[in-house]
C-alpha cells in the first residue's frame, strides 16, 4: 500500500544509544562511514564506544574500494561512522521515541 | 546495563532487587558488546587494517587492548592506486586505537583474491603513483578548501585524509 | 608406552628388570643426546633437565640390546628388515605377565614423585608474562585455569597431587598404570602393523629409534593437552625427560615466529618437518597412524635417516621445537583461538574465558568433536585414501577439490598459527573485565534501588526484548508490565511491517462488523414492499428520468457553498511557528504524564484483603489521590478544555495536538487513563471539529482526481489506526442519548460537505448511525427518544443526499471504497422507505459500474467487490443477486 514503508530510517549517529543498537544484532545494516564507503553487512555486535561488527559484508561499491574484497566480516571504529541505516521493521519508533524520553527525564532529574 | 533484568514490581511497590541475567528478557552476554570481545574473535586472524590516513595494513593480530590499540605481525601495507597494487613488507606494527577506521577479518579462502583489473605491480612503481595521484589531487583540494573558508566553512575532515 | 602392541595397561614396569627395561634405556641414551644438544644451543643446562632417572636404571642386563636393537656404533650399519619382534615376543609373553606382577609387587612407588615438581619449574621461568597476580584464583575466578600449566601457583597442583596420588593408591598399579592411562588410547597399530609399515619402506630406519619415536609421538602429539596439564601424570622416564625438554623449548620457538628468526630455524626446513603435523588437530595425527596413509609419520622418521648421529640431534630438537610451540600455546595458553581459527565456520560467540573454565576434561572432550567434522570436512567421511577410489566421480572430484581447499586453508592457518597465544585468556579476560568495569561505572549502580531509574538506561533494549522475542527464554515470567503497556497499546503484534496495519485491519474488521449488525437488524424490519416488488418485476429501473438534474443543480450549489463557508467561516489552518513550539511541548508534556500515569498503575496496590488492614487501605487510598492527581494533571495538558472559538483565528489546542503524529499515537494510551467522561469529551471535541481537522481537510478529494498528497495519506492512515479504534470502543459502547446528540451536532455544526467526501469523516458517521441501528434492534428504546432520534436522523439525511453522488472516492477500479458502501449501508439501516428509495437512485450509477466492474475480475476480489455492494443493498432490504437476473 505504502512504498515508503520499505524505506530505510536514518538514524544520525550520537542518537542511538548501544542498548538500541543491541536489539538490531542479526539484523541486516547499512554502515555509511566519513569517508563514504558504505558497507552492508549482519549487525553482530556493539560496544559502549559505538563500535560496530558486522559480518558477511558487502560493500556497496567494491571497485573503489579493492582492499575489502577478501574480507568477510569487519570491525569499525565507532568515530568513523556517519549513519547506520536500520531495517525500519525492526525498529518499535513509539518505543524509541519513550525511551528517550525517559533518558532525558532521568538526566534531567540529576544533572552531572 | 545490559545484564539488568527487566522485573515486575512487587504489588507494593518496594524497593526491587534487581536480580542480573536470571529470568528476565532474553539476555545477550554483557561481554558481547565490550570492545574486547569484538577483537577477541580476531586474535591471531589475518586482518585486514584501514588506516585514518588510508593506509591499507593487511597482518595477523597478536595484541589489543581496551583502546582497540593493536598489534599486528608480519604485516605488509597494501597500495592500490589506479588500476594496480602494491605489497610492501613492513614487520611488526603497533596501531593506537584512534587511528584505525576499521578492520577487517581476511576469508582465507579468498586470501589472495584482488579485482579486476588491478595487477600487482612494485612497490616502487605504485609508490610513484601514488604521490603523482596525491599531489594531482592537492591542487583542485586546496581551492576548494579556500573557497569555502572564505564562506566560512570547515572543510567536514580537515586535517584527516579519509579514503 | 605401548610401541609394540602390548597391552601397557596390564601394568608393565617401567623400570623393571628384563624386558621392560629396554625401551626406557634407550629413551635416556636418546634424551642424553638430544638434550645435551639443546644445552650448547639454547642454553639449557642439562643437570636441569635431567631427572636422575636415569642412574635409576639397572644397567645389569641389557649386555645384548645392542644385538636385538643394534645400537652404539652399529647405528652406521645398513639394518635389515627381516627381525621378527611379535613373534619372538609372543612366546614370552607369559614370562613377561609374570615379571610385572613380580615387579608391582616390589616396586614402591614414591620413587617417581620427585621427578614431578621439576618440570613445571623449569618452563614457568619463560613463560612469565607480567601477570602473574591474576593467576591467582581470587583474583579472576571464573577463569580457573589449571596453574599446573603453568608451573606456579602452589595451590592447584596440591590438589592435583592429591588426585594423583589417590589414583595411584587405588589402582596400586603405580606409574606403568598413569602412563598407560595416557598413552593407551593411541594404540592403533599392532606390532605386525608396524613392522608392516617398516618393511614397506624404502629407506631404511633403525629398528631402535624408529619404535622410540614411535612411543614418543603419542603422547606428545595426539594428547598433548592431558600431558602438558596434568604434567604430573607423566611417570616413565622417557616422559619426564620428554616433558621438560620440549616445554623448555616452545619459548624458543616463540621466537623462532618472530620475523627475525634465528637463520638456523630455516623456514624450508621448517616447513618440511611441519607438514605431516600441520594438521592443527591433534587428532589428524592419531588418524595419520590409523589410515597409515602417510609414511608412517614421516616427520618423525626424518631424524633416523640421517646416517649421522650427530646431525640428527639437532634435527630432532627442530623439529619437536617446530611442533611444540603450535601446542604449547594452544595446550597450555589458549586452547580457544586456535580451535576457532581451524574452523573457519566457527561461532563467533565462543569466548575465551568460559572455555578456559572448563575442566581439562572437558576440554579434550569438547577438543575431539570439534576436530573430526573438521578434518573430514564436508562430503563422504573419508577414513582410508582407498575410500576415495571407490567414490564415484563426481563426488570425488569434490571430495579432492574440497581437500585441496582445505588444506590450503589449513596451512596457511598453521602458518599463522605459529605465533598464537601471544595473548593469553589471562589477557583477554584482563581487558574485558576493564570494559566491563567502565560499563559499570559509566551506568551507574546495578542494585540501583528504584528499578525504573536504573531500566531508564537501557528502556528500549529491555522492553523491546520482551516485546519482540517470544517464546521468552523463560516462560514462566510472565511478561513485564512494561512490554505489557507497549504491546498492548497496538493491539498485539508480530513486529515488523504487519504492526502498522494491523492495528487498521483490527479497526476495519470491527467496524466491518457493527455495520454488518446494524444491517441485519434493519433486515429484522418490514421490508420495504415496493423495492422488492419492483426487484421481483425485474431489474429495477435504475436508468429512469424522474429526478437527475435536481441533483446535479444541488451539487453545483453546493460546492460553492462549500467554497464560501470553508473561505469565510474558519480559515483558522495554518499554524504559526510559535504555536507549532507550543503545540509540541503540549504533546510532550501529555507523554511525560501518560509515562508517569503507567509508571503509577504499575505501583498499584493490592486491594486490601479486610477492612482492619489500615495500612493498605491507606496505601489504596493515596494510590488513588496520585492517579486523579496525575489524571487531572493529564487533562489540564491535553487543553481539551479551553474554550472553543468557531470564529477564531486559531485552531483548537487539542485539535493541533491531534494534527501530529505524535499526537495521534498518544490517544490510545490517553484512553486507558481518563474516564468515560472525559472520552466523551474528546469525542465530542473531535466530531465538532471534524471537518478542519487535517484527516478531513488535507484529505480532500483533488481536482482531476489526483490523489490528495502522501503525508495528507499516511496522517489518515495513522488516525484510522490510532485516534478511531479509540473513538470506536467508546462509541460502541454510547447510549442512545449520545449517539443522538452526536448525530445532531454533526448535521447542525459541520460542513457536511467536506466531510462526506473523505475517508474519515464517513467512518465517523457510520460509527453514529450503526450504533444507532444496533441500539434500536438490541435494546427497543422508548418511542420518544427513538422519535428524537428520527428527527436528527431525518434532518442528516436530508444534508447528506445531495452530496451522495460525491462520496465515492476517484475510480470504481481502485477498489477503496469499502468504506462507502459501509455508510451508505448505515445510512440505508436506519432510513425509511422513502429515504431508502432515494438513497438508491443517488447512487445506482456506482452500484452498476462496481458490479460490471467486478466481473471482469478475478473470482475472490469479484466477490469482495459485490460483497462491499450487497452490504448496502441488503441494508435496504435488497440483494445484488436481484441485478443479475
Amino acid at each position: 500500500m505504502r512504498v515508503n514503508l520499505i524505506r530505510p530510517i536514518l538514524i544520525p549517529f550520537p542518537l542511538g544509544i548501544p542498548g538500541f543498537f543491541k536489539t538490531l544484532v542479526d539484523h541486516e545494516v547499512t554502515v555509511e562511514l566519513k569517508n563514504d564507503i558504505s558497507i552492508k553487512g549482519i549487525l553482530k555486535s556493539v560496544d559502549q564506544f559505538l563500535n560496530i561488527k558486522l559480518d558477511d559484508i558487502q560493500v556497496v561499491e567494491e571497485l573503489k574500494y579493492p582492499h575489502l574484497s577478501s574480507v568477510k566480516n569487519v570491525f569499525i571504529r565507532g568515530s568513523v561512522v556517519r549513519y547506520v541505516h536500520l531495517p525500519s521493521a525492526a525498529v518499535d519508533t513509539a518505543l524509541l521515541e519513550d525511551a528517550t524520553r525517559r533518558e532525558a527525564a532521568s538526566q534531567a532529574s540529576k544533572p552531572r | 546495563m545490559e545484564n539488568l533484568s527487566l522485573q515486575d514490581l512487587p504489588p507494593a511497590g518496594g524497593p526491587n532487587h534487581v536480580q542480573p541475567a536470571l529470568g528476565g528478557p532474553p539476555q545477550l552476554p554483557p561481554q558481547m558488546f565490550t570492545t574486547a570481545a569484538q577483537l577477541l574473535d580476531l586474535t591471531d586472524k589475518k586482518l585486514l587494517l584501514v588506516l585514518r590516513d588510508g593506509r591499507k595494513l593487511i597482518g595477523v593480530l597478536r595484541s589489543w587492548d581496551q583502546f582497540a590499540n593493536l598489534v599486528l605481525q608480519e604485516t605488509i601495507e597494501r597500495i592500490f592506486v589506479e588500476d594496480v597494487y602494491a605489497d610492501i613488507v613492513r614487520g611488526i606494527y603497533l596501531v593506537r586505537g584512534e587511528n584505525v577506521l576499521l578492520l577487517g577479518e581476511i576469508d582465507l579462502d579468498k586470501d589472495e583474491y584482488v579485482p579486476e583489473p588491478f595487477r600487482k605491480v612494485s612497490a616502487e612503481e605504485a609508490h610513484a603513483l601514488k604521490i603523482k595521484q596525491t599531489q594531482d589531487r592537492k591542487e583542485p583540494d586546496k581551492i576548494r578548501a579556500k573557497k569555502l573558508q572564505e564562506l566560512g566553512f570547515e572543510a567536514e575532515h580537515s586535517g584527516e585524509i579519509l579514503f | 608406552m605401548s610401541f609394540f602392541g602390548f597391552d601397557s595397561s596390564r601394568g608393565h614396569p617401567a623400570h623393571g628388570p628384563g624386558f621392560g627395561t629396554a625401551p626406557d634405556a634407550f629413551a635416556s641414551i636418546s634424551q642424553h643426546r638430544g638434550t645435551g644438544q639443546v644445552d650448547d644451543d639454547e642454553g639449557i643446562d642439562f643437570d636441569d633437565t635431567y631427572d636422575g632417572l636415569g642412574d635409576q636404571l639397572e644397567e645389569a642386563d641389557d649386555d645384548f640390546n645392542d644385538d636385538t636393537f643394534g645400537g652404539g656404533e652399529s647405528k652406521n650399519e645398513p639394518v635389515g628388515k627381516d627381525f621378527d619382534f611379535f613373534g619372538s615376543t609372543s612366546k614370552v609373553t607369559g614370562a613377561i605377565n609374570e615379571e610385572a606382577v613380580r615387579y608391582n609387587r616390589q616396586q614402591p612407588p614414591p620413587k617417581t614423585t620427585v621427578a614431578h615438581s621439576s618440570p613445571p619449574k623449569q618452563d614457568s621461568k619463560p613463560y612469565r608474562t607480567g601477570y602473574e597476580a591474576y593467576k591467582n584464583p581470587s583474583y579472576i575466578p571464573e577463569l580457573q585455569v589449571d596453574p599446573g600449566l603453568w608451573g606456579t601457583g602452589p595451590a592447584k597442583p596440591a590438589n592435583d597431587y592429591g588426585f594423583q596420588q589417590s589414583q595411584q593408591g587405588e589402582y596400586g598399579s603405580g606409574p606403568s598404570q598413569q602412563r598407560s592411562s595416557g598413552a593407551a588410547p593411541k594404540i592403533m597399530m599392532s606390532l605386525e602393523e608396524v613392522e608392516a609399515a617398516m618393511r614397506a619402506q624404502a629407506k631404511k630406519p633403525t629398528p631402535i629409534s624408529e619404535p622410540q619415536q614411535q612411543t614418543q609421538a603419542p603422547p606428545q602429539f595426539s594428547i598433548p593437552q592431558m600431558q602438558q596439564q596434568l604434567p604430573a601424570i607423566t611417570r616413565d622416564t622417557h616422559q619426564q625427560v620428554t616433558t621438560p625438554y620440549s616445554h623448555a623449548m616452545a619459548p624458543q620457538n616463540m621466537n623462532a615466529q618472530h620475523p627475525a628468526a634465528p637463520p638456523d630455524f630455516g623456514s624450508g626446513q621448517i616447513r618440511i618437518q611441519q607438514r605431516p603435523s600441520q594438521q592443527p588437530s591433534h587428532h589428524k595425527h592419531r588418524s595419520s597412524q590409523i589410515l597409515q596413509n602417510e609414511p608412517p609419520t614421516r616427520a618423525n622418521s626424518t631424524p633416523q635417516i640421517a646416517p649421522n648421529l650427530q646431525a640428527t640431534a639437532p634435527q630432532q630438537i627442530l623439529q619437536r621445537g617446530q611442533n611444540m610451540p603450535h601446542q604449547a600455546p594452544d595446550a597450555q595458553e589458549s586452547p580457544r583461538p586456535r580451535q576457532i581459527l581451524q574452523n573457519p565456520n566457527r561461532h563467533s560467540a565462543q569466548f575465551g574465558p568460559r572455555t578456559d573454565g572448563a575442566p581439562p576434561s572437558a576440554q579434550i572432550q569438547q577438543r575431539g568433536p570439534v576436530a573430526v567434522p573438521n578434518g573430514t570436512n564436508p562430503t563422504p567421511v573419508i577414513y582410508h585414501p582407498s575410500q576415495i577410489m571407490n567414490l564415484p566421480e563426481e563426488e570425488r572430484r569434490l571430495y579432492l577439490e574440497e581437500e585441496a581447499k582445505r588444506a590450503k586453508r589449513n596451512h596457511k592457518i598453521f602458518l599463522l598459527s605459529k605465533g598464537n597465544g601471544l595473548m593469553t585468556p589471562q589477557d583477554k579476560n584482563f581487558i574485558t573485565r576493564i570494559q566491563l568495569q567502565q560499563l559499570m561505572t559509566a551506568t551507574g549502580n546495578v542494585n540501583e534501588p528504584d528499578p525504573d531509574a536504573s531500566l531508564s538506561e537501557d528502556f528500549y533494549y529491555q522492553v523491546y526484548n520482551q516485546i519482540e522475542n517470544r517464546p521468552r527464554q523463560n516462560p514462566q515470567q510472565p511478561l513485564s508490565n512494561f512490554a505489557q503497556t507497549y504491546l498492548f497499546r497496538t493491539g498485539g503484534r508480530q513486529g515488523g511491517m504487519g504492526r502498522r496495519y494491523r492495528g487498521g485491519d483490527s479497526h476495519m474488521q470491527r467496524m466491518e462488523q457493527q455495520v454488518q449488525r446494524a444491517v441485519e437488524a434493519a433486515k429484522a424490519k418490514p421490508k420495504n414492499k415496493q423495492l422488492v416488488i419492483e426487484g421481483s418485476l425485474g431489474k429495477i429501473s435504475f436508468s429512469n428520468a424522474k429526478t437527475p438534474k435536481p441533483l446535479l443543480n444541488i451539487r453545483r450549489h453546493d460546492s460553492s457553498d462549500f467554497a464560501s463557508r470553508s473561505s469565510g467561516k474558519k480559515p483558522q489552518v495554518a499554524l504559526s511557528t510559535t504555536d507549532r513550539k507550543a503545540i509540541l511541548k503540549n504533546i510532550e508534556a501529555v507523554y511525560s504524564t501518560l509515562m508517569k500515569m503507567e509508571d503509577h498503575d504499575r505501583r498499584q496496590p493490592p486491594p486490601p484483603t479486610n477492612e482492619s488492614d489500615t495500612l493498605s487501605i491507606q496505601a489504596a487510598a493515596e494510590w488513588q489521590q496520585t492517579w486523579k492527581d496525575l489524571n487531572e494533571k493529564l487533562w489540564t495538558d491535553l487543553k481539551v478544555n479551553e474554550p472553543i472559538m468557531p470564529e477564531s483565528a486559531s485552531l483548537h489546542p487539542f485539535i493541533a495536538f491531534l494534527s501530529y503524529p505524535k499526537g495521534k499515537k498518544a490517544i490510545p494510551r490517553i484512553f486507558n487513563h481518563i474516564d468515560e467522561n472525559q472520552r466523551l469529551t474528546i469525542l465530542t471535541l473531535v466530531l465538532i471539529h471534524l471537518d478542519i481537522i487535517d484527516v478531513v481537510r488535507l484529505a480532500q478529494p483533488q481536482p482531476h482526481g489526483s490523489q490528495p498528497s502522501l503525508m495528507a495519506r499516511e496522517q489518515v492512515d495513522l488516525f484510522l489506526q490510532t485516534v478511531m479504534p479509540s473513538l470506536f470502543s467508546y462509541v460502541t459502547e454510547a447510549p442512545l442519548v449520545v449517539v443522538i446528540g452526536m448525530l445532531g451536532l454533526a448535521t447542525e455544526r459541520l460542513n457536511m460537505s467536506a466531510v462526506a467526501r473523505t475517508r474519515v469523516g464517513l467512518e465517523m458517521l457510520t460509527m453514529v448511525l450503526s450504533r444507532a441501528a444496533i441500539i434500536r434492534a438490541v435494546e427497543a428504546p422508548e418511542d420518544e427518544i427513538w422519535n428524537q432520534w428520527l428527527a436528527v436522523y431525518n434532518s442528516f439525511f436530508d444534508t447528506i443526499e445531495p452530496l451522495l453522488g460525491e462520496i465515492f472516492p476517484a475510480s470504481v477500479n481502485a477498489g477503496q471504497d469499502q468504506y462507502v458502501w459501509q455508510f451508505l449501508a448505515a445510512t440505508g439501516s436506519g432510513a425509511n422507505p422513502e429515504q431508502q428509495q432515494r438513497l438508491v437512485l443517488a447512487v445506482k450509477d456506482r452500484v452498476m459500474e462496481t458490479l460490471q466492474q467486478s466481473k471482469t475480475l478475478p473470482p475472490e476480489m469479484a466477490s469482495q467487490r459485490r460483497g462491499n455492494v450487497n452490504l448496502f443493498m441488503q441494508a435496504i432490504g435488497l440483494d445484488v443477486d436481484l441485478l443479475d437476473g
